[in-house]
């Protein structure tokens, strides 16, 4: 009489090739659904899974309690059981293809849900011009997830020490407090922009590039307004890491508190052409008024954390106004999709005719899920 | 008495009351203001002052603890406007009248009568308000099932037995699983002969009811029966009860969602049936919707069944609506619906796309055959428009007989839809394609929509059309019927677009004439790679244009919910004129008559599918059938100039196995150092331009007009703002901005004007009710108030969107009808399905369909009779499940180390930790040891609540080497037996030891031989006698089982004998094994033999030194004096009697002499003593008299020599 039953309803799912492979990871994680990737560079020269993507897997084994994890012996299929988030004190070399920031957005995306508060320390290389920088992710990320409830004392990503790619050598602190459930935001109006600040960083090379690049930069910003303070961050000996290298980041903040963010960093030494850190300072500031230009109340690289801390809120509207989707954001909507069974409800705001305030807004509404973080224990 | 005597007579002159002068007008005064607590404290401010500040601090805190104490933490209240109805669970123990007075119930709302009551029965009873009534048996597991459903529960008890078993059980399930309304009912009242003790019963049953559930719960009394029912007055009573009734939100409830079925179909396909009786089964269940939003694809668990993935969930028409419009006046006997497909009321029932018959039972067995024919027909008839979408995204197809079916998912893969075969025009049916010139024309439509019309009114099925839809008949609708008859006329394989690419079309202008005018690009998105091809170039500017197109009308519209109606509508239009322009003639198509309705269903899914293409929107680029096409473009297209496709190619490999990298690259085309695209964003910043509302200089202005109006007191002069002048230079602006129509301007000026003037008065308000009371919002306030505009939010939001694009967005919403299309359901669901079992989908959250270890606080029953043992298996009711699964039980001890226990604890709490669904923490449960069969015990064994899950769980379990020692020195010991190799001792170097005796020690090193021996250390000298032990503590694994209790799939008849794991007991008892228990830890009758103690042998050297007290003493004790050695006794002569008695008069006078002397002398030495006491003190004083003189004559003799040392020392030398 009794057949079958032993099993559970949940099925895993299966995706094709490697591409937002963080992604599926992360959802399936929060998700506790099952998921196969195939095909993962079958057929490139190089076939199966990168140093990065297993160093981001190990990642995630150690903040996770249970989880299987099978890839096959070409590392092609990659087969994830997720565990449960169990969070405390982790420690991570990161692979140095890709920087920090990486990993960093992933930890982002799990650190609330977790048995206990997490600490992770990072090292790697904390900027590279592929992935965002710790600093932009300091700057606009963990404001973002204060308006979703999500702070107290103990959350907080310090750069302790700052390595450039290739050679990498930094170290990134994150600590994040534990939530049961996340609050539903009503973030329709950027407002204004009021001020803009930033950081010039510059790691073995001459002190001076940082003020090259705030020079410049103010040029063309000052246009607009006329608060700007640009930090110059020089640092030196064990805390430069171990190639030379010099960046911008932007941030505009506006009074409901929003950030917006643009940044770029020199190219890593021995690949591609040098720049002047003069044509870095203005090509990031103008980066910057694209980014304006955009516009939201979230910039362009955290649309997904957004929409992420939207979905899994509870059984309540929440409304983001966000700049034009980023191919990244709309597969993350899909994969959304795919896990939670979540659909968002997006309309174009089109600006009137005589308003000065860049492009098309998108703004994206949906119903939480309402999800709980079932880790968390009670006592 | 003389009193008594005037007053009747003579009436005493009335107090005159002053009605004017200083008295009456201070008394007025007084009047007016009242003995206030002002007025109190002035006049006795003593009273009034602060006594104690502790006390007052005391008070204070404790009005405020009482304040607080009656705050809940508020929740977002997420009700929807039209709730479910509500569950009335019947529960109570057999023969107690459960039917009998929910048939009542039905009768007293709906005045019908119903016979069997299977399955639920849903009621409209008010006219906000329905009721879904369930009968709940005597069985644990129908129990459970229904206490986590139930609003409402109207516990049924017979009052001539008293309370039952089942009654508390109940009430415990309940507790545990959230504490639904609970409404006792008393029946069988009539049994009672006697009034004082139906009074007496009454009473003791209502406060042991209140003990239970709540201090002054509803008792309800049933007095008795009249011709088999209860009295028509009482049940109307306990309906109004039922009506008014308002009910808590239960946590467990409010987060999941749920269906309690009322309607079960099979719709596995007979012939696989009959191929293979045992094959799973495809069923619909259908119910309404309670709990939070459903998603689609969920998972649900049905208790009793099992963990089930859903394949699909359409809603369906509301078959027992509430009535609509909201009236007055009480609903009339049509309004007053009844709903029970499983009791056979309702007679035909439609689905999606079926319609069943109930026909009596006679004709059961005909009725898969009778049922065909007709429902093609009813079907055919009834109105549809409503479900539309849903049907056709899940309707399937059949082209051939015999042939697989066609799910529209399939056709909307892309392909395959462009080659239909039409069974009705026997022909493979194509798409095609518009000219340029039919496009103009459509374009131009407008004008020419009337002569359509009369040209087509000769078309049968244009009228047959009209006639279905009337009212929804639109312009939309006009223009397609133009166009399809343009089509006939002209072309017969002209091309039909649709009317959107057309006016993009016209929009765009010249420069995309040559675009090709599939309607949907998409289409030939989907296309296979080498068909698109050439066509690519094309597509990709059709597709971009219409986009951009879409985007603004979006914009404009604001909400996309009529936009797709309308497209819905004129999609369905179109499938028939694409009917018409396939058909060769008109004619032919008329002559058929009826046939058209046969392909209603495919046109109509093709016609969804293409609406759907037909509306490239934002959502359909993120969430359209993109996803699984094969795209050929390699480039990323900008749509719009606002979003980039990212397209998961399966054909390159290289896209799927692109940088993942959430960064989003600049836009090439903006140039930022061109004036004009600075220009565009200047806004941005808070130096840029302001809107109206929040410009500081508008804001100044606003209140000048607004505040502007004051009268200066002092002088008398009057301060005018200056509104209209204000006002007026604007109309000036605006009439000086546009002349040309300025009549135009004039009469919307007022309007303007208005506008203005509200929403100025709308922000005062706002302002107004900001700063108002502000200061004694709090945190509390705040806190409700925002909880209550997000629930104002959640309930506008979607508001004005169709359902059908809500429940995308929202998932389906509580109080909707649905239907859960379940696929691989157990044969003996169907098989064995019984009405009388409630079925239940309880929804599951986002890993609630996991397993893993749960951790939990619990505690044996109060009224189980048995302790609860470890590894015992134990059936567990925990979220929507039932399951059986083996605990471990555990305590946690001072130092968070979980120790195994191996039976729970007699009256406290314990933890268990368990193999199980992953359950959220706080959720409760309760256990119990069997369900099968009915027990006169207590069943319920424990109850507890969910703390942790985990993967891993970290119970332990104290084990206690032995070993002994063989060889002692000083303090050191070589112990044997705790070990067998060198390696095992290696293992615990350094690990503590102990003595039975208490001696504590440590391991030191292992010794070669014998194996497993080791030296050791102790704080004393060991005997050999002592036993050795060391203390560790070993991980214990949980057992990993986890047994769904499924109940409903056993025969009907037998649902409540499910058995499972049998304990170790019940085997053994069961195989008739007996425990052979080890012969050394049996009891045996203790014989004690009585002790002998050796006498004490003192040396003699000893007893001569000791002292006499401590000497053995020799002496015996004194015999009896043996006879001869007793004296005689005397016998006196009568004489010596006399002397003898005389003697001892003489005696006696002697002795009371002597007494008397004695005293006397005694009286006397007293007085003498005192009086020489006296002397002596007299004596003392005299002397200490002299004394002091002395001593004062010799200080003065000191003074005077000290002074006169101190001063006449230079004279006396």
């Amino acid at each position: 009489v009794c057949r079958n039953n032993n099993n559970m309803a949940s099925h895993g799912l299966a995706y094709d090739g490697c591409n937002f492979f963080r992604q599926r990871l992360v959802l399936s994680t929060l998700s506790g659904k099952r998921v196969k990737i195939k095909n993962i560079r079958s057929k490139d020269d190089n076939p199966g899974l990168r140093d990065f993507e297993a160093s981001l897997i190990r990642l995630l084994d150690k903040v996770t309690n249970g989880s299987i994890i099978e890839i096959n012996q070409t590392g092609t299929v990659l087969f994830y059981q997720p565990g449960l988030l169990y969070g405390g004190s982790v420690e991570h070399d990161c692979n140095l293809q890709r920087s920090v920031g990486y990993y960093l957005e992933a930890l982002l995306m799990l650190a609330p849900f977790m048995k206990t508060s997490l600490k992770a320390t990072l090292r790697g290389v904390t900027n590279d011009p592929r992935d965002p920088t710790v600093d932009m992710l300091k700057s606009t990320a963990l404001p973002l997830m204060k308006k979703f409830g999500i702070d107290g004392e103990g959350f907080d990503l310090k750069v302790v020490k700052r390595g450039m790619a290739p050679g990498g050598g930094g170290e990134v602190v994150f600590t994040c407090p534990v939530r049961r459930t996340i609050r539903p935001v009503q973030l329709t109006d950027p407002a204004k922009i009021k001020r803009i600040r930033g950081v010039a960083y510059s790691v073995r090379v001459s002190p001076q590039m940082a003020n090259r690049i705030v020079e410049s930069a103010r040029g063309v910003l000052n246009q607009f307004i006329p608060d700007i303070y640009i930090y110059t961050d020089h640092m030196k000996g064990a805390n430069s890491g171990k190639s030379p290298g010099f960046g911008l980041t932007l941030v505009a903040e506006t009074l409901n508190g929003s950030f917006l963010s643009a940044e770029m960093s020199s190219m890593p030494q021995g690949q591609g052409d040098p720049k002047l850190p003069e044509d870095l300072g203005r090509d990031c500031a103008k980066l910057l008024l694209e980014e304006v230009h955009r516009g939201g109340c979230v910039d362009s690289s955290n649309q997904s954390l957004a929409l992420l801390l939207m979905t899994l809120g509870q059984q309540d509207v929440s409304k983001v106004l966000l700049g034009p989707l980023s191919p990244y954001t709309i597969e993350f909507l899909r994969h959304i999709r795919d896990f939670f069974q979540l659909m968002f409800k997006i309309e174009v705001q089109k600006p009137s005719e005589d308003e000065r305030k860049g492009g098309d807004k998108v703004l994206m509404t949906c119903v939480g899920v309402g999800y709980s973080n079932i880790n968390k224990t009670i006592k | 008495d003389d009193f008594m005597e005037r007053t009747p007579f003579k009436e005493q002159k009335r107090h005159q009351q002053k009605h004017s002068g200083p008295k009456a007008e201070r008394k007025k005064l007084k009047k007016q203001e009242g003995s206030t607590e002002e007025d109190g404290r002035k006049r006795n401010p003593k009273a009034f002052s602060v006594q104690s500040a502790v006390r007052m601090a005391k008070t204070f805190h404790r009005s405020q603890d009482i304040k607080t104490k009656k705050h809940h933490i508020p929740h977002v209240d997420r009700t929807p406007l039209e709730p479910p109805p509500i569950v009335i669970v019947v529960v109570g123990p057999p023969k107690v009248g459960k039917s009998t007075l929910i048939r009542c119930l039905i009768k007293n709302f709906t005045r019908q009568k119903l016979g069997d009551i299977c399955g639920p029965v849903t009621i409209v009873s008010g006219k906000k308000r329905r009721l879904t009534f369930m009968e709940c048996n005597n069985d644990i597991n129908t129990m459970i099932d229904l206490a986590k459903v139930a609003d409402l529960v109207l516990m049924l008890i017979d009052a001539s037995f008293g309370f039952e078993m089942e009654t508390f059980e109940f009430l415990n399930i309940c507790q545990v699983h959230g504490f639904p309304r609970i409404m006792g009912v008393l029946t069988h009242l009539d049994s009672f002969k006697n009034n004082k003790t139906l009074r007496k019963t009454k009473k003791n049953l209502k406060h042991r009811f209140w003990t239970e559930v709540y201090q002054g719960a509803k008792l309800f009394y049933l007095s008795g029966m009249v011709y088999g029912e209860y009295q028509i007055q009482e049940v109307k009573n306990l309906g109004r009860f039922i009506s008014v009734m308002k009910f808590r939100p239960l946590v467990w409830q409010t987060s999941h969602p749920y269906v309690l079925v009322d309607r079960m179909e099979d719709l596995t396909d007979p012939e696989r049936v009959r191929t293979d009786p045992k094959c799973d089964r495809t069923v619909s269940l259908y119910g309404y919707l309670r709990g939070t939003h459903l998603k689609n694809k969920g998972q649900v668990h049905i208790p009793g069944v099992g963990d089930f993935q859903v394949a699909d969930v359409n809603f369906l028409p509301d078959p027992c609506a509430l009535p609509e419009a909201q009236k007055k006046r009480a609903l009339n006997e049509k309004e007053r619906l009844l709903y029970a497909p499983m009791a056979g009321v309702g007679g035909v029932v439609y689905d999606k796309d079926a319609v069943y018959i109930d026909l009596p039972a006679s004709h059961v067995n005909q009725q898969q055959e009778e049922v065909r024919p007709t429902t093609e027909l009813v079907q055919s008839l009834i109105d549809t428009h409503a479900t539309l979408d849903a049907k056709m995204a899940a309707s399937k197809v059949s082209l051939f007989s015999g042939s697989a079916t066609l799910d529209s998912t399939d056709v909307e893969e892309g392909p395959r839809e462009e080659c239909v075969w039409d069974p009705n025009t026997q022909r493979k049916r194509r798409k095609v394609v518009f000219t340029e010139k039919e496009e103009e024309d459509v374009s131009g439509s407008s004008d020419d929509d009337e002569d359509g019309d009369v040209d087509s009114e000769d078309g049968d099925q244009e009228e047959q059309e009209e006639d279905e839809d009337e009212d929804n008949l639109s312009t939309f609708l006009k223009d397609a019927r133009a166009e399809s008859d343009e089509t006939e006329k002209t072309v017969t394989d002209a091309p039909p677009a649709k009317k959107q690419k057309v006016e993009g079309g016209k929009k765009r202008g010249e420069e995309s004439a040559e675009v090709p005018a599939f309607a949907d690009s998409e289409d030939d998105l989907e296309m296979s790679e080498e068909e698109s091809e050439e066509e690519g170039e094309n597509v990709r500017a059709g597709d971009s244009g219409h986009c951009s197109e879409e985007d603004e009308e979006e914009s404009g519209d604001d909400d996309d919910g009529e936009e797709e109606e309308d497209d819905k509508e004129e999609s369905e239009d179109e499938s028939m004129e694409e009917d018409d322009a396939a058909g060769a003639t008109m004619k032919k198509q008329t002559a058929r008559g009826l046939r058209w309705k046969e392909g209603l269903q495919q046109k109509a899914s093709e016609a969804f599918l293409r609406q759907q293409k037909a509306a490239p929107n934002l959502r359909k680029l993120v969430y359209g059938s993109v996803v699984e096409a094969d795209d050929s473009d390699d480039e990323e297209q900008e749509l719009g100039g606002l979003f980039r496709v990212s397209r998961p190619q399966n054909s390159k490999k290289s896209q799927a196995n692109g940088v993942d990298s959430s960064r989003f690259d600049p836009d090439a085309s903006h140039n930022w150092d061109l004036e004009e695209m600075l220009n565009s964003i200047r806004d941005c910043f808070v130096t840029g331009k302001w809107e109206e509302d929040q410009d500081a200089a508008t804001l100044l202005k606003e209140d000048e007009e607004l505040y502007g109006d004051f009268e200066d007191l002092e002088t008398g002069k009057v301060h005018k703002g200056q509104t209209g002048e204000q006002d007026q230079a604007e109309n000036d602006e605006d009439d000086a901005d546009d002349d040309d129509n300025e009549s135009l301007v004039k009469v919307d000026d007022d309007e303007v004007q208005k506008k203005k003037r509200l929403e100025k008065k709308q922000r005062l308000k706002e302002r107004f009710n900001a700063e108002y009371d502000d200061e004694d919002a709090t945190y509390f306030d705040d806190l409700k108030e925002e909880m209550q505009k997000q629930a104002e939010l959640n309930r506008a939001e979607f508001a004005d969107v169709d359902d059908e694009t809500r429940v995308q967005y929202e998932g389906f919403r509580p109080g909707m009808y649905v239907r859960l299309e379940i696929s691989s359901l157990p044969c003996e669901f169907v098989t064995n399905f019984d009405p009388h079992y409630p079925i239940i989908l309880g929804g599951l959250g986002a890993s609630e369909g996991n397993v893993g270890y749960l951790q939990m606080r619990l505690k044996k029953h109060r009224w189980y009779h048995r302790i609860l043992k470890t590894r015992d298996p134990l059936i567990l009711s925990l979220g929507w499940r039932r399951f059986q699964t083996i605990p471990l039980y555990h305590i946690e001890d001072h130092n968070g180390r979980h120790r195994l226990l191996k039976y729970t604890p007699q009256h406290m709490h314990c933890g268990a930790s368990i193999w199980g669904p992953v359950t959220p923490q706080g959720t409760g449960f309760l256990a119990v040891q069997s369900v099968a069969g009915t027990k006169a015990n207590f069943r319920i064994a424990a109850t507890g609540v969910i703390l942790d899950l985990d993967k891993s769980v970290t119970i332990v379990k104290k084990l206690k080497l032995i070993g002994y020692p063989y060889k002692i020195f000083k303090n050191t010991s070589f112990i044997k037996g705790m070990f067998n190799t060198v390696l095992e001792v290696a293992k615990f170097e350094g690990a503590s030891v102990r003595t039975v005796s208490g001696v504590r020690g440590q391991i030191k090193k292992a010794l070669s031989t014998p194996p497993g021996a080791y030296r050791a250390t102790f704080e004393d000298r060991l005997l050999m006698s002592d036993v050795v032990f060391l203390r560790s503590w070993y991980p214990v694994s949980v057992p990993q089982l986890y047994n769904p209790v499924t109940s409903l799939l056993l025969p009907a008849g037998q649902k409540d004998s499910w058995a499972g794991m049998r304990t170790l007991g019940q085997l053994k008892h069961d195989l008739g094994i007996r425990n052979k228990p080890n012969t050394d830890s049996l009891y045996k009758p203790v014989v004690r033999a009585p002790r002998h103690f050796n006498r004490l042998h003192i040396p003699k050297e000893l007893q001569k030194a000791l002292p006499f007290k401590s000497k053995p003493k020799q002496q015996q004790p004194k015999g009896k004096t043996p006879r001869d050695l007793q004296r005689p006794s005397v016998i006196r002569e009568p004489h010596e009697k006399k002397v003898a008695a005389l003697l001892l008069a003489l005696s006696t006078v002697h002795n009371h002499k002597r007494k008397k002397a004695h005293t006397a002398q005694h009286a006397k030495h007293k007085e003498f003593l005192q009086q020489k006491e006296k002397l002596e003190e007299a004596k003392l004083k005299r002397q200490k008299e002299a004394r002091k003189k002395l001593y004062r004559i010799q200080g003065q003799v000191d003074q005077k020599k000290s002074r006169s040392s101190l001063k006449g020392a230079p004279q006396d030398d």
